[in-house]
């Protein structure tokens, strides 16, 4: 217990609690992918499904099933489930909320810019965007010529406007200045989500600080790994890593000479969470997000820890089907991460 | 008597070499066909590993970054173009020969080993794409560095930070290229022994 949390929290946040405790409870389990498995076709993971929270949401799907069908209907489940969780819930419990989003709102904003510079059209990206990250004047961003116009024409009324200010240029939009704008606008989001849940204080900001601290580190492996053998330089790099999290500041340092994946191997194994983990650094983060459902109660962890585990148990969805489909079980396995 | 006897040593000696070249057409007609059988399975096996390396990507990246809706629909040059040209068999007929330019669009436009596979109707077997573009770069002497980043620009359609996954898909689908370019070679091959063939076997019936 890290404050005063039980005598206050369910005032506001107990329904939600239970809620999200409930929701999470309804997460797929090792017998379910077992099953899973061993399909043999999309048709029968649907069956499958079927026996879970998502059968409502496939059972109408006419067959031959797409993956991206499957994806598109367990990310309305989840989208279904966060709109509940949002529409009843107060101040500051709806901005946090709203915080989890806003990765897929950053997402979405760089899926139109660049499919706008490839002359796509509007209306088939839009239907590309993730449901979890739209917001009104979406399709407005097609107009925009540069970064500067980005932020004047529509961004300013969004919640990324406060992220924009170290992207505002008047250059023109390229991949590379479209890549790092994605990456300069996520490293601000996700302090800024950290200085929010600080703020918040109590168990909120002991176990959020640690979850998004793993979420800083693994953007900065990410980051590390793509840009090997690219044309972003190290100060480059270096500017895009997030300004917290286990790896702050020595372990940026080390990263941003990386030059193969060996090295950034070596730099992991510096640190004891990420020594046994580096190999499996999906499996630890689900291990972690799992764990604050069970540590601590009265806290707003929950909320962001069942967002991502849902997210994580949808890409498994996509791995499991798109092998069933392509007639590779054999390989299923190397993708899926169990978390349970 | 002996005359008789040359002359029937004569015609022996030109059915035996007539036999010999029926021969000689059969093997290269099986071996081309053995060749054309092995390649096809190469394609597939190759195919299936960057399709499966292409949904490994999307599965690490998101769908949002990888999808068809951010392939360019701007004019632009092909990166990779295929030329067909005739190559003489002998002075009656000609077949097409099939030849891939890959990064065509680079300063010394590279050329693939599929240029001089097109001359040989033998099976080259591959043992890494990276050695062979190592050797190939060396033969023509265009540097690695600007292959690589023709490479990265055709990627960058999905971003300029992309996971490994797809700079893997992309090897993969260029061997399936070229692949596929060294059985449209292999087939023609074939198709012309067989022709041979079939001409000898209605001489000889004739």
């Amino acid at each position: 217990m890290y404050g005063f949390e039980a005598m206050t929290f369910n005032i506001h946040g107990g329904y939600l609690e239970a809620i999200v405790r409930g929701y999470r409870a309804g997460l797929l389990t090792a017998a379910d992918y077992n099953n899973l498995c061993q399909c043999e076709t999309l048709d029968d993971i649907k069956m499958h499904l079927s026996a879970t929270e998502y059968g409502p949401y496939l059972q109408n799907e006419p067959s031959p099933l797409h993956t991206t069908t499957i994806v598109e209907k367990c990310t309305l489940k989840l989208v279904d489930e966060y709109k509940h969780m949002l529409c009843q819930a107060t101040e500051p419990l709806s901005t946090f909320l709203e915080y989890i989003t806003y990765g897929h709102m950053i997402d979405n904003v760089v899926l139109i810019v660049t499919g706008t510079l490839h002359e796509r059209d509007v209306q088939e990206l839009l239907e590309k965007c993730h449901p979890l990250g739209m917001f009104d004047s979406i399709a407005t961003l097609a107009v925009a010529q540069n970064m500067r116009e980005l932020y004047r024409l529509v961004l300013v009324d969004t919640p990324l406007a406060p992220y924009f200010s170290e992207c505002i240029t008047s250059e023109d939009l390229d991949d590379m200045n479209i890549e790092i704008m994605r990456n300069t606008l996520y490293k601000a989001y996700l302090e800024d989500f950290y200085k929010f849940c600080q703020k918040l204080g109590g168990a909120t900001a002991e176990i959020m600080s640690d979850l998004l601290a793993f979420e800083a580190d693994r953007r900065a492996v990410n980051i590390t790994i793509n840009s090997i053998g690219t044309e972003l330089t190290r100060d480059d790099r270096r500017k895009l890593y997030s300004n917290f999290g286990l790896l702050y500041p020595y372990g940026h340092e080390e990263l941003a000479v990386c030059e193969d994946i060996d090295q950034v191997r070596g730099v992991m194994e510096k640190y004891p969470p990420y020594q046994s983990i580096f190999s499996k650094l999906s499996y630890g983060e689900s291990q972690m997000l799992d764990k604050a459902f069970y540590e601590e109660e009265f806290h707003y962890g929950v909320f962001f820890a069942y967002m991502r585990l849902r997210e994580q148990e949808i890409r498994n969805l996509m791995w499991i089907s798109e092998c069933v489909a392509q007639n590779q079980k054999s390989r299923v396995h190397d993708s899926v991460v169990f978390i349970f | 008597m002996m005359e008789d006897q040359e002359e029937k040593g004569n015609a022996e000696n030109g059915i035996g070499r007539q036999k010999q070249v029926k021969d000689e057409y059969l093997l290269q007609f099986l071996d081309s066909l053995d060749g054309y059988l092995t390649l096809l399975d190469s394609l597939s096996s190759t195919l299936s590993q960057g399709w499966l390396e292409l949904a490994s990507a999307r599965h690490a990246m998101g769908a949002s970054r990888i999808n068809g809706a951010l392939l360019d629909l701007k004019v632009h040059a092909a990166a990779t173009s295929l030329k067909v040209s005739e190559q003489d068999v002998d002075s009656m007929e000609s077949q097409p020969c099939f030849t891939l330019c890959k990064w065509a669009s680079s300063d010394n436009g590279e050329r693939s080993s599929g240029e001089e596979k097109s001359l040989s109707p033998q099976l080259r077997h591959r043992n890494n794409s990276q050695l062979s573009e190592e050797k190939v770069s060396t033969r023509t002497g265009t540097p690695l560095i600007l292959v690589d980043q023709q490479r990265q620009k055709s990627l960058s359609v999905f971003g300029v930070l992309v996971s490994p996954k797809l700079r893997s898909a992309q090897l993969s689908f260029e061997r399936a290229l070229e692949t596929l370019v060294e059985i449209a070679n292999l087939h023609t091959t074939m198709l012309s022994m067989f022709e041979q063939v079939h001409k000898e076997l209605e001489n000889t019936n004739g």
